[in-house]
């Protein structure tokens, strides 16, 4: 043990009091690094902040005013991704193996961060009071530190001493997982802080015995905790039936498809155009589409493929500008679309059956969300949105990530295509979204984009942020992507065409993964970037986290008054953007060291 | 019966003419040995049989099929026929296994163990067994070069076209692609060699060819190529290297 320590002095002299100058930046860093937190902590701990405006408001940082008998809506979304998650988790379930040694040097380390600040937190702080004059309190006496240091410190010094014992034992990293999130379910149960309560006259009051302040919603935490569980276990013991990966990765796509028209709309379903419009156009069109797949290999029909295109198109032309229902109109586009794929990708059994299936899917997931996306929202909030705080952001940025990310492939491929329309089109694409500010895209979605949208055809304010949030970051996501496809030698062009592999497989087994693998730190940013600017949304009135914490709250007095008490919110909103963007850059640095294991 | 023909093929870059009508025959299972200086049109030449260059005049017929702008005809042929790189080309994010089963499993469709099986089997053709599961980057020059052999012959090609496959490696590996490519022209396989290794082409070469600018200026065979050479181009071009 001793000589344990005597090595990590060492090297702690070798890395930061190696010279003279060395020694001064490391004395002026710790200087700077210790009074920031110290100041921070000062600010946070005086009698004038009022932090139960912070945890008596996550309802209203969470969903805003969404009606609280939808809630089940929410809590069924949250619920369906974590199983999902956990289905995934044990499928995928990797055999690496954590060692008791890391998980207990974690704890120690992070033991040892509590005591750091412990330590360094200031016994007075002072701040400005209403008259303007300076009151300087005791925030921090030195008993309530010995209080807290001498339990930290056993904490410490048992999870040091562990590794000297001969406790050894290693946890699979897939299951670690739980009990990151046992941890946090945990502490809903056992940790009270106060709800705020008034009496008569209005005055605040801490109630008598103390309710938990999660006491609505721990129920469903531990439903949703033991759902995961066992999705964990199912996915585990599924893991080997046939294609069950790629039904997961389809269930993935679909899900925000899904979540979204189910928190945003409660669709008015009327059986008569259900049954007498949409079944029959549904039917119709999967007919079509599976005859198109089943016979383009049929010799006659080859020879009039090109007819029948030209046929489908011109149908398609006249059919969007005709009073066709609107499912009609979107099934005709796609029917299309598909109809020019379908020769290029059919040429064995094997992808005609997994284009019979991506047809199936495409037309059910369009006509589900025509159905029940385009009606008119059945879920009334007051106020002029439907929807806000952390869901809108979380929202917008989960979303935003899913249509653009694909669409900036598909730019970043068609701005180097060689046929020259589909390359203008592209380019222009990306420089029209690049060229303008992304407020302006805003004033743009709110405002403009109405004119553009055929009539009759409405969307929901978040949709159009969201058609436009697409195309701005899908524009930096696709130039991102093409400096990493112009890093990819001729070469590697020419030995897949050698082996005989198709266009479609080219890019997307060889060039794709590897024009992707270099860009991974530019997209990381790209996607921080794009979850962070979501919350300029609040300048076309919609409601995001930052905008609860700053402004709905700052100006809240009813039924609490909570005016003025807007700095310790943009503190809490500070510290979850940061969680989040940290731990994706995190997960983004550990994706990209597995990546380059095969790196020279 | 010859399995490549070419009559009269012409390429241009431009305004520079790279092939100027190139007319040529090769028989199943024999092995031409390509030489020249460079810019000559050897490399141009060997591309186009498998249309990684485009040719604008003349006629090329791989094994009864006429390459033209129809891609599946140009699929057709890219599956009879592999092709060995200068610079290797191996697939850097895929290991060496994945690098050969790769094209079995979606060109050829054959399901994996099966490609898997086949890769092995390959994989000790060219010696390097052992190496089946590190990424191309940690393996040596030659080593590449020899999996790019087993990857081309993983698609059980009936013609190896080598384009240049021993210019990046270090003299000593060279002997090793070398013995690699001896064994398999001993086995009977059709292959067209582009390099500047003589003494590969006296060993088992079937015949020389001599490009100059664009143009086939002698073909022989090598007893008669190296020791009795019938243009002078060529008695100035062996007396260069030799």
């Amino acid at each position: 043990m001793i000589d344990l320590i005597k090595k990590n002095a060492k090297s702690l002299q070798e890395s930061l009091f190696s010279s003279v100058g060395s020694s001064v930046l490391t004395i002026a860093t710790t200087y700077l690094v210790i009074n920031f937190f110290r100041g921070m902590l000062g600010f946070a701990m005086t009698s004038d902040k009022d932090w139960l405006a912070v945890l008596n408001n996550m309802q209203l940082y969470m969903v805003q005013a969404y009606p609280e008998e939808d809630f089940i809506r929410v809590w069924l979304s949250v619920g369906l991704t974590f199983v999902l998650a956990g289905l995934s988790i044990g499928i995928w379930r990797n055999e690496e193996r954590v060692k008791s040694s890391q998980i207990f040097n974690s704890f120690f380390k992070g033991g040892l961060g509590v005591l750091f600040f412990t330590i360094i937190a200031p016994t007075n702080a002072s701040f400005m009071g209403n008259d303007g004059s300076v009151i300087t309190e005791e925030v921090l006496s030195m008993d309530t530190r010995l209080g807290l240091l001498i339990p930290v410190i056993i904490f410490c010094a048992i999870f040091f001493s562990i590794r000297f014992t001969n406790l050894n034992f290693t946890v699979n990293s897939s299951d670690m997982v739980f009990f990151y999130l046992f941890l946090p379910v945990a502490l809903i149960w056992f940790v009270k802080l106060p709800t705020i309560q008034l009496d008569q006259n209005n005055e605040r009051i801490i109630p008598e015995p103390l309710m938990p302040i999660a006491n609505t919603t721990k129920i469903p935490w531990t439903v949703i905790f033991v759902a995961f569980l066992a999705s964990y276990f199912i996915g585990m013991y599924i893991k080997n039936i046939k294609s069950i990966k790629s039904a997961i990765s389809l269930s993935w796509f679909l899900l925000p498809l899904l979540i979204f028209s189910w928190i945003f709309k409660k669709p008015q379903i009327e059986m008569s155009v259900v049954l007498g419009s949409d079944l029959p156009i549904f039917g119709f069109f999967l007919l079509w589409g599976f005859l198109v797949i089943t016979f383009v290999n049929n010799s006659l029909f080859k020879k009039y493929y090109s007819t029948y295109l030209g046929v489908t198109f011109l149908l398609t032309i006249v059919g969007v500008f005709s009073g066709l229902p609107m499912l009609a109109k979107t099934c005709l586009l796609l029917i299309a679309l598909f109809s020019v794929v379908v020769p290029a990708v059919s040429t064995s059994s094997q992808g005609k059956r997994s284009l019979l299936i991506v047809w199936a899917v495409a037309l059910v997931t369009l006509t589900f969300l025509l159905r029940g996306g385009a009606s008119d929202t059945g879920i009334v909030v007051p106020g002029s949105s439907i929807f806000g705080g952390f869901s809108l952001t979380w929202l917008l940025a989960i979303f935003g990530t899913y249509v653009s990310f694909p669409l900036g492939v598909l730019l970043a491929l068609g701005r180097n295509s060689k046929l020259p329309i589909i390359r203008i089109v592209c380019t222009g694409i990306i420089e029209l979204t690049r060229s303008v500010p992304y407020i302006t895209w805003l004033f743009f979605a709110s405002v403009t984009l109405a004119v553009f949208l055929p009539a009759g055809v409405e969307f929901n304010l978040i949709v159009r942020v969201l058609m436009v949030t697409a195309f701005f970051s899908g524009a930096y996501f696709a130039e991102n992507i093409r400096g990493g496809l112009q890093s990819i030698p001729k070469g590697q062009y020419e030995a897949a065409d050698a082996i005989g592999m198709s266009p479609f497989q080219k890019i997307s087994l060889i060039i794709m993964p590897q024009a992707l693998r270099a860009v991974i730190p530019t997209l990381v940013s790209s996607a921080i970037t794009a979850f962070k600017d979501s919350s300029l949304v609040t300048i076309i009135g919609l409601f995001d986290f930052l905008t609860i914490g700053k402004t709905v709250i700052g100006n809240q007095s009813i039924p609490v008054n909570f005016v003025g008490h807007d700095r310790e919110n943009l503190i809490f909103v500070a510290i979850v953007y940061w969680i989040f963007t940290f731990t994706l850059s995190r997960r983004s640095m550990k994706v990209e060291k597995k990546l380059g294991l095969g790196e020279r | 019966m010859s399995i490549i023909q070419t009559k009269d093929v012409k390429k241009w870059f431009g305004d520079f003419q790279a092939l100027k009508g190139i007319s040529m025959d090769v028989a199943e299972g024999e092995v031409l040995v390509v030489c020249g200086p460079s810019g000559s049109g050897k490399s141009t030449f060997i591309r186009c049989i498998n249309r990684l260059e485009q040719h604008q005049e003349g006629q090329i017929i791989v094994d009864g099929i006429e390459l033209t702008n129809d891609l599946k005809n140009i699929e057709a042929i890219r599956s009879e026929v592999g092709m060995v790189f200068q610079s290797f080309n191996l697939f850097p994010h895929l290991t060496v296994m994945q690098n050969i089963t790769l094209a079995q499993i979606w060109v050829r469709k054959k399901n994996r163990a099966e490609s898997e099986e086949k890769a092995m089997e390959l994989l000790e053709r060219v010696g390097i067994p052992e190496q089946a599961q590190k990424f191309p980057g940690q393996l040596s020059g030659g080593q590449q070069q020899r999996v790019a052999i087993a990857r081309a012959l993983a698609m059980e090609p009936k013609i190896m076209l080598f384009d240049e496959p021993t210019s990046a490696l270090d003299p000593e590996m060279i002997k090793e692609v070398l013995d690699v490519m001896k064994e398999l022209a001993k086995s009977g396989m059709t292959m067209i060699v582009v390099t500047h290794e003589m003494g590969f082409a006296k060993e088992v070469a079937d015949r020389v060819m001599l490009f100059d600018e664009g143009m086939l200026v002698e073909e022989n065979t090598p007893e008669e190529f190296f020791n009795n050479p019938k243009s002078d181009r060529t008695k100035l071009f062996l007396s260069q290297i030799l």
